[in-house]
């Protein structure tokens, strides 16, 4: 029925470059209709890792559209050296670039626009960018993170590490509960060798104490209050399938769970899901969460409200027919 | 501190169907009487050789070469939704394209390059246009039905490390094939791709780069230079770039992406000082 509506009302876009330089390129999305837009936050969408702007299965493009169809201004754009946008040549680190090309697109869409008020929304490095762009700047009145990653690889070379985590995470929540696995494992069909990996990583994960929590759950907790308490809406979208949730929990630990008990932080789970949303099923829930989440927030002048549906919706999440939960 | 070199993003065609492209204009000092126009593969192979085909039409405007890159109907930033995708609509587009990389660079003598099923759609349209001057087929697919056998496998192969979707694609008309769908109409005109049955040469000058040894590109060039192209082909030790890789990495090979260049720049010499860097 979604699908139907957007096709109905076709959807106005716009190649754009922006920046200081204007080698930023971006498709700004409008809504078929202008009419009450400035009552509603734009929407920026941030690169997931390096896959440029369209997203893993387009799924970007689907969200920017599915937005434009609920009234809601939309860009999605490249960061420097990604997608189509120019690499820079200053020596500024990503994480610092990222979050001021961020507010380079809040600028462009307030130019152009009029818009004021922003919802960042982003998958694995988007979401962090997402939530420190947020951090950052006053007019993100809200963020979607999706899968965000609570320890980030610095160097590059928990990469493999991270394959053998999402590894775990599968065998644990469903192959260990699937006839199809254990035939395949006694018919010497498995990946033996996959398999012993990932017991090895889960004895080591056992000895190890829970007060290793890295540093940076503790600042995450700190960034947590610090936005809800300046009135920002934050939204964390899971996928069921991804290690990330499990870190995601241990880092937020209690700050997150009262955070969301007060409606001031959500926590959405996409049942059967895996990170990169990669069926058209994960396409359907994850589109259905985003636009009831983002839906609940609307502003006025600078005050944020929250809608009523949104703060109920806060603490437990039906997504259509297929079931969300919060902090299980 | 290097100039950003110009790349400007555009829609273009009809407004119901728009095209999203990228025209990257060559420095004024350096110009040859031929555009080129890259068309890409499409699915999740449009999304992982993305990188590389950036890098590619960076290289060739640097050489001299006004470039577009464009996404086909309902593909990457162009309108229309997945499911709306038809090979003969693809086709439409690229002749769409070539009118608008002629039009904005003023050249009339035109190179597509082509990856993967943008190969085997640029060298239909090349063979049904007869108006190509050179073509470059990177890893084109040769026969649309074994492209189709192999996608579902990598799907086959993807489920078994991730949770099963609930609802099973095929009845609502289409397959899930890494969260792209492909729709009973579109497998059925992929399925009757086949580039040994061209009857016409595709363009004049044709390049064959094989990076993956398994599409049969032998039968391919004996064919090509049966219809009347003039045919190089290369053999390329390289990544198959439009694959999933399992750390999430984007390819770009160094290799492929010079010998686009250096063939490029051959065929179609510069008018002015031109250096090929």
């Amino acid at each position: 029925m979604k699908d139907a509506f957007i096709k109905s009302r076709p959807m106005k876009e716009e190649a754009v470059l922006f920046g200081e330089k204007k080698s930023l390129a971006g498709v700004v999305t409008d809504p078929p209709t202008t009419v009450g837009n400035h009552l509603r936050p734009a929407v920026i969408l941030l690169n997931p890792g390096i896959v440029h702007r369209v997203g893993p299965g387009r799924i970007y493009v689907k969200i920017a559209r599915a937005l434009a169809a609920a009234g809601f201004v939309v860009l999605r754009f490249d960061f420097s050296g990604i997608g189509d946008s120019a690499v820079r040549h200053d020596n500024l680190q990503f994480e610092k670039s990222a979050i001021r090309e961020a507010q380079d697109a809040m600028d462009f869409l307030k130019s152009t626009r009029g818009i004021e008020h922003f919802v960042c929304l982003g998958g694995c490095s988007g979401a962090l960018i997402s939530l420190e762009t947020a951090r950052c700047d006053s007019r993100a009145v809200g963020a979607v993170l999706i899968n965000y990653p609570v320890t980030e690889d610095e160097d590059g070379s928990a990469n493999a590490d991270l394959v053998n985590r999402r590894a775990a995470h599968y065998y644990w929540n469903f192959a260990l509960f699937n006839l199809k696995s254990w035939h395949k494992f006694f018919t010497g069909r498995a990946n033996y060798r996959q398999l012993m990996q990932v017991l090895r990583l889960e004895a080591k994960r056992q000895f190890t104490s829970k007060s290793e929590i890295p540093r940076e759950a503790t600042e995450f907790e700190v960034n947590l209050r610090q936005l809800t308490d300046r009135g920002a809406r934050l939204t964390f979208l899971c996928s069921q399938g991804d290690p990330l949730l499990d870190e995601l929990r241990k880092a937020g630990g209690s700050e997150l769970q009262h955070l969301c008990a007060l409606g001031k932080v959500t926590l959405d789970i996409i049942p059967r899901s895996d990170h990169t949303f990669s069926s058209l099923d994960d396409h359907e829930q994850l589109l259905e969460v985003i636009l009831k989440r983002i839906n609940g927030i609307t502003c006025s002048g600078k005050k944020i409200i929250n809608t009523p549906q949104a703060a109920s919706d806060a603490e437990a999440v039906s997504v259509g027919d297929s079931v969300g939960r919060v902090l299980d | 501190m290097k100039p950003v070199r110009s790349m400007l993003p555009l829609y273009f065609g009809p407004p119901n169907k728009a095209l999203f492209g990228c025209y990257h204009e060559p420095p004024s000092e350096r110009s040859r009487k031929c555009a080129v126009l890259i068309c890409q593969p499409v699915g999740h192979e449009y999304i992982n050789s993305h990188r590389a085909l950036r890098q590619l039409a960076a290289r060739l405007s640097d050489a001299g070469f006004p470039v577009l890159r464009f996404d086909y109907y309902g593909c990457g930033d162009s309108s229309g939704s997945s499911e709306a995708g038809r090979v003969s609509q693809w086709l439409e587009n690229i002749s769409m394209a070539i009118s608008e990389v002629r039009y904005r660079a003023g050249l009339t003598q035109v190179c597509v390059v082509g990856l993967r099923l943008g190969g085997a759609l640029s060298a239909i349209a090349g063979a049904q246009r007869g108006d190509i001057e050179s073509l470059v087929l990177w890893d084109p697919i040769v026969d649309g039905k074994s492209y189709l056998e192999k996608l579902i496998f990598l799907q086959k192969e993807m489920l078994r490390f991730r949770p099963k979707p609930k609802r099973d694609r095929n009845s609502q008309g289409h397959i899930d094939i890494l969260g792209f769908p492909l729709s009973n109409f579109l497998c059925s005109e992929l399925e009757k791709i086949n580039l040994l049955t061209l009857a016409d040469k595709p363009a004049k000058n044709v390049l064959v780069i094989q990076s993956d040894q398994t599409t049969g590109e032998d039968s391919l060039n004996d064919h090509l230079s049966r219809i009347g192209a003039r045919l190089e082909h290369q053999r390329l030790e390289a990544s198959q770039i439009w694959l999933p890789t399992t750390d999430g990495s984007l390819l770009v090979p160094n290799q492929v992406l010079q010998s686009v260049v250096s063939w490029t720049s051959q065929m179609h010499q510069c008018q002015t000082h031109c250096q090929t860097h």
